[in-house]
């Protein structure tokens, strides 16, 4: 299978370099967990990645086809993404909020015709928010405003979606339905996600890859497994020897309760 | 389907106000001094009658309507780009200072073209306050990128007024020429005077704006969710910021050049749309906007020209009395979060 999202060697910031030296490869149907503390660079190499910064230097693939090849039309019909920003719209109901990400679907005036309607209804079911669909999405809570910006991201018909933190200032429940809700999607419709996250005890249920980050550097990559472990834990949140492997044992129990929870 | 029924009721007002917006015009044109009656209309629109009667219609009473009907419209849209601008509904040409420094340059270029014994164009007007809009639209932006706060930016923008105001005053009132008087009545905002020409060549330059406004509907609805969002969906940001403000200052700039400064139409006549048509989306709110601010600036030009004949208002007058109340009940309850 072709790989969907390809990083090489890329650094990332805004005059100086945050992190450097990225490398990364996605393929279908992946999710790909950032970890690392706060101010690591996550939100950053993020932003690069959708476009909302320009890259220092380095490469970035989109279907194996350089970025600078693929305009931004063509990106939005293969990327959509989530950000920690919160929006503001005036006077729009869910459902209007979610119909937005049919925006390179549509023609001229961006009117959405059935089809598009049918798809926008088809998210807000994968996201379980239909009896919010109407309501005023400013009154919406941050849980349910969370499923709303995800199923705008779904209804895009991405291939590849992009992130930011989605289960910060989330409560238990609501991070449990974000996370299933994203690997449902991830493995039903065969997108390529990439994350940050904070919650360490969800990132082996969830996550097929990790990446941790500290200190402007990536300092590992591989399998949940491999990364969640005492060293690189104490390594990229600078903490005493041997507290690392204290909570990651503490984790453990409840990681597998998580993952029957996530993948049921 | 529940949207479906919202889009068919906006319609319809839409379809309301445009048949309300035709009457009030066939009013308008019925009341004044000189009287003129539906006969006269009538006669005057088959091309006959008198001429005492037509003369009245075609020089004094059509132009002042027509002005008044498209100049409302373009300050309304002009409010509601500046408020997608700002991502805030408090936000308009008036209270942001633009009008009184586009009548700043209007004046300016005046008396120094009246001195010099030339005659101001009525492009040469709009040129000069377009330039002065984009003048104080530069500064605001440059107070923009200082203070967050919406509400303090327009307490900035209502002390450029003041002061373009104040400064204006200075040179209406050391310029000597006869010419000049009327540019007292027309810097405080008056549609009185206003000929055909003028409603010709606004018609042009409002039509121009509101057009690509209008078909730009798409990327400033993805706008209006942030600019990361809209960047996301291959907007091109830099180029639609720099439209917005250009649209909006040549909006209002024609206003200005013609009417003088007409306060607050800009700001609250889209609030009140988004009230009755329940939406911010641009596809509605800019042929709204357009409706609504003609509807209401013609009503209070009727009220400024005929409530205590012969002595005029100014329209800015009746704007305040009838529209600052909405601004301080926006500003009100945007406090209230």
């Amino acid at each position: 299978m072709d790989k969907v999202l390809k990083v090489y060697k890329l650094d990332v910031g805004y005059q100086k370099t945050v992190v450097a030296d990225i490398t990364l490869e996605v393929m279908p149907g992946e999710i790909v967990a950032l970890i690392g503390p706060n101010g690591a660079g996550k939100s950053t190499i993020l932003n690069t990645i959708t476009r909302q910064l320009e890259k220092l230097s380095g490469k970035i693939y989109i279907k194996e086809k350089e970025d600078k090849l693929v305009n931004g039309e063509e990106l939005s019909t293969v990327m959509s993404m989530v950000t920690t920003q919160r929006i503001k719209p005036q006077l729009m109901s869910a459902r209007e909020v979610v119909a937005t990400g049919r925006y390179p679907y549509t023609g001229r005036l961006g009117i959405l015709s059935k089809n598009d309607w049918e798809k926008v209804d088809e998210a807000i079911a994968l996201v379980d928010a239909k009896e919010v669909a109407e309501n005023d999405f400013s009154k919406l809570s941050d849980g349910q405003r969370q499923r709303i910006m995800l199923a705008r991201a779904i209804c895009q018909e991405p291939e590849i979606m992009i992130l930011d933190e989605p289960t910060s200032f989330l409560d238990i429940q609501f991070k449990v339905d974000i996370l299933s809700i994203i690997k449902r999607m991830a493995k039903r419709e065969n997108i390529a996600v990439v994350l940050s996250i904070h919650d360490l005890e969800f990132v082996e249920a969830l996550a097929d890859k990790v990446i941790a980050i500290n200190d402007g550097r990536v300092v590992a990559v591989g399998r949940p497994k491999e990364i969640i472990t005492g060293e690189i834990i104490e390594d990229i949140y600078h903490m005493q020897k041997g507290c690392g492997k204290t909570l990651i044992d503490g984790l453990r129990g409840y990681s597998d309760a998580l993952y029957k929870l996530i993948n049921r | 389907m529940i949207l479906q029924k919202k889009t068919a009721d906006q319609i319809l007002i839409i379809f309301i106000l445009t048949v309300l917006l035709v009457i009030l015009g066939l009013i308008s044109v019925l009341i004044g001094s000189a009287d003129i009656g539906v006969k006269d209309l009538y006669a005057f629109f088959k091309g006959s009658g008198e001429d005492f009667a037509r003369n009245i219609l075609l020089t004094i009473r059509l132009p002042r309507i027509l002005a008044a009907v498209i100049m409302g419209g373009a300050l309304a849209v002009s409010g509601f780009l500046l408020q997608v601008f700002f991502g805030n509904p408090i936000a308009g040409p008036y209270v942001l200072g633009v009008s009184s420094s586009a009548k700043l340059f209007v004046a300016l270029a005046m008396v120094f073209l009246l001195k010099n014994g030339r005659v101001f164009s009525s492009f040469g007007m709009i040129v000069a306050a377009f330039i002065g809009s984009l003048i104080s639209m530069g500064i605001v932006l440059i107070m923009a990128g200082k203070v967050r706060n919406m509400s303090l930016l327009v307490v900035c923008g209502v002390m450029i007024g003041y002061i373009c105001s104040a400064i204006t005053d200075f040179v209406v009132c050391f310029a000597e020429d006869s010419n000049i008087v009327n540019l007292h009545n027309w810097s405080l905002g008056s549609f009185s005077g206003t000929t055909m020409e003028h409603v010709q060549i606004s018609l042009i330059f409002v039509l121009a704006c509101i057009f690509l406004s209008f078909m730009l509907s798409k990327p400033i609805g993805a706008y209006q969710l942030g600019e990361a969002y809209a960047r996301n969906m291959g907007v091109n940001i830099k180029a639609l910021r720099v439209i917005l403000i250009l649209s909006s200052s040549l909006l209002s700039a024609t206003v200005t050049a013609f009417a003088g400064p007409i306060s607050f139409v800009g700001i609250a006549v889209p609030h009140i749309m988004r009230g009755l048509f329940k939406t911010a989306k641009p596809l509605i709110m800019i042929p709204a906007c357009f409706l609504g601010g003609a509807i209401i600036t013609l009503i209070c030009d009727d009220i400024a020209r005929t409530a205590f004949a012969p002595t005029e208002l100014s329209i800015s007058s009746v704007t305040a009395v009838g529209l600052a109340p909405v601004v301080i009940l926006l500003l009100l309850r945007r406090g209230e979060r």
